[in-house]
């Protein structure tokens, strides 16, 4: 009796497993992301990754919540400098005040938007700053921090193009400095200027443009280059810090340098004697 | 210098260790890289939520009735004919805008509007060229350690200074108009006292000083002795129309009427300088 109770229930089991694995062996058979995704979970990464190496994915983070955020605050802005009567003031400024006062949770929504780019951008400068000091821009992996300079140029422009949106005085005056600092650029300068003005003043033109690049063109890129960022450093793998005793891809056996020094950092001898212990 | 072999054989030895020694990314480094995104992510909201909580719906009660800790939630509606307005850029502009400050118009305003960033940049992008060699300790990369505390440290200053730096809002500055009329003595000059008024209220402040008024911003000359530079009430009227006309580029165009450009033509032609 035990026994084919047993022998039922395992079988339900097996049908079970069965039930849920077809779907996941269907989608790998025809696409192969199962395994992409079991190779980017499982895949090695030095053992002295630290704290240090999750800056990147905060940043990523700080991004996503821009993402999000900003898909809602467009369900409810309106880039229109159109001064509507009724109330004396601008399409634009009105649905930001609608937002921030009147919309269930918009304050939630505009306040992680309009936080969230100081976070992201304080964090994309910390990332910098770690990959700086890990010399981690160094072979092979010049190109990844080459677009991760272009990520940083790119996102300060969003910062640069999302704060004209509310067209309150602080954005429209700030926005008025920085497209005539533009202008000064010798030979591109007035052209870039009139692009970014589109005509030869700021008002509703310069908004729609502004709009346009902060919620289409730049993320579009961003989110390319993260994707692309992302590529290289499964494919190369993260360098270990630095000051590490066992940092993936030292040469234990290296002369120790002539000047004697190399006791300062890394005593001599024993490291060697590591490594060497650990191939046999 | 490494040569590339070295580099090679360096990367190679890299890939052997970590497939030997490293830990799977699941769950070790992704249970720090969640606890981090979570933290990013409160951060955000507690901000959103500090800086929601203390202002008002109106921004003009920002520093009576609310504290503002964290700013108003928008300033007053963008008016481009008022211009009583403090030009400043989201905080992490401000070490540029700053650096626009230490340059004077127009003769090396351009090193710090498109020089100086331009540089930086370049060097930003071509870094992993400059530094080719294999060292990655700190104690050995004295060179790399020096540049970055000096980056850090001008950059800190820069940002710093630009949060400081004082603009005279248009409402403090027009009460120093009785002032200035009394010490360049135009009190008599209805013209030029009218002329004065639209100087103080319009922002020409924020880049301007004026008898020690206002803010040299963006290399913007003091004007408290226009009139000893010889142009004619036309030219200047024909400035202040369109500064763009003259390659000024940065002062804006502020559509002023002919009567208040007049007005402001007058005020600087009794601007002799104090005695
Ligand atoms: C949207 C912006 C960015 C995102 C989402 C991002 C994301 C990441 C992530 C998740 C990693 C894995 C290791 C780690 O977290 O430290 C990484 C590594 C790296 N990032 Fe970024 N990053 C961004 C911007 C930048 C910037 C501004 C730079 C430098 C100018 C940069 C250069 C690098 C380099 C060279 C690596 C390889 C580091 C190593 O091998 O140790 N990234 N990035």
């Amino acid at each position: 009796m035990a026994v084919t109770t047993r022998t039922r229930k395992s079988a339900r089991r097996r049908q079970l497993e069965a039930a849920i694995n077809y779907p996941i062996d269907w989608l790998e058979e025809r696409s192969g992301l199962i395994g992409g995704l079991r190779y980017f979970l499982f895949r090695k990464v030095p053992g002295d990754t630290n704290w240090f190496h999750t800056l990147g994915s905060a940043t990523l983070t700080a991004f996503l919540v821009q993402a999000l955020t900003g898909v809602i605050l467009a369900m409810y802005y309106q880039p229109d400098a159109t001064v509507n009567p009724a109330t004396g003031t601008s399409a634009a400024y009105g649905s930001i005040q609608h937002i921030t006062n009147d919309l269930t949770l918009g304050w939630l929504v505009r306040g992680m938007h309009k936080w969230g780019a100081s976070v992201f951008i304080i964090l994309l400068f910390f990332h910098m700053a770690r990959v700086f000091l890990f010399g981690a821009y160094k072979y092979p992996r010049e190109l990844n921090w080459i677009i991760g300079v272009t990520l940083l140029v790119f996102g300060m422009l969003e910062g640069f193009t999302g704060y004209l949106l509310p067209w309150d005085q602080t954005a429209y005056w700030a926005t008025v400095v920085g497209i005539n600092l533009n202008g000064t650029a010798p030979i591109l300068g007035p052209f870039l200027a009139d692009f970014l003005r589109g005509g030869a003043e700021i008002g509703g033109d310069t908004l729609s443009r502004f709009y346009s690049l902060h919620m289409l063109l730049l993320p579009g890129a961003i989110f390319a280059l993260i994707g692309l960022h992302l590529y290289l450093v499964i494919r190369l793998g993260v360098t270990s810090p630095p000051w590490s005793r066992e940092a993936a891809g030292t040469d234990w056996n290296e002369k120790p340098s002539e000047n004697g020094r190399s006791g300062l950092t890394q005593p001599s001898g024993r490291s060697a004697w590591r490594r060497n212990g650990a191939d046999t | 210098m490494a040569t590339t072999d070295e580099w090679r054989r360096q990367h190679q030895r890299y890939k052997e260790d970590v497939k030997r020694r490293g830990k799977p990314f699941y769950p070790y480094a992704m249970f720090h890289d969640t606890v981090m995104s979570l933290v990013v992510v409160s951060v955000i909201i507690g901000l959103a939520a500090v800086w929601y909580y203390t202002s008002g719906e109106d921004p003009k009660t920002c520093g009576s009735g609310d504290s503002c800790l964290l700013g108003p939630r928008y300033s007053e509606p963008a008016d481009p004919a008022t211009t009583n307005f403090v030009p400043r850029p989201d905080w992490y502009f401000y070490f540029l805008f700053y650096l626009l400050r230490i340059f004077k118009w127009p003769d090396s305003v351009i090193l710090g509007t498109v020089g100086i960033p331009t540089v930086m940049l370049i060097i930003a992008f071509a870094l992993p060229f400059l530094d080719r060699r294999m060292e990655r300790r700190l104690t050995r990369r004295p060179v790399a350690i020096v540049a970055a505390i000096l980056v850090v440290i001008s950059m800190g200053e820069l940002t710093y200074k630009g949060a400081i730096a004082k603009e005279a809002l248009a409402s403090e500055v027009v009460q120093a108009v009785p002032s200035w009329a009394q010490r360049q003595g135009f009190a008599n000059n209805a013209e030029a006292v009218a002329g004065a008024k639209i100087f103080a209220s319009s922002g020409c402040t924020a880049c301007h000083t004026y008898l020690g008024t206002g803010s040299s911003n963006q290399g913007a000359p003091d004007l408290s002795a226009e009139a000893t530079r010889g142009k004619s009430k036309q030219q200047l009227m024909a400035y202040i129309r369109d500064p763009s006309q003259f390659g000024n580029n940065i002062m804006p165009k502020f559509g002023f009427s002919d009567q208040q450009l007049s007005q402001l033509a007058a005020f600087l032609l009794a601007s002799k300088g104090p005695k």
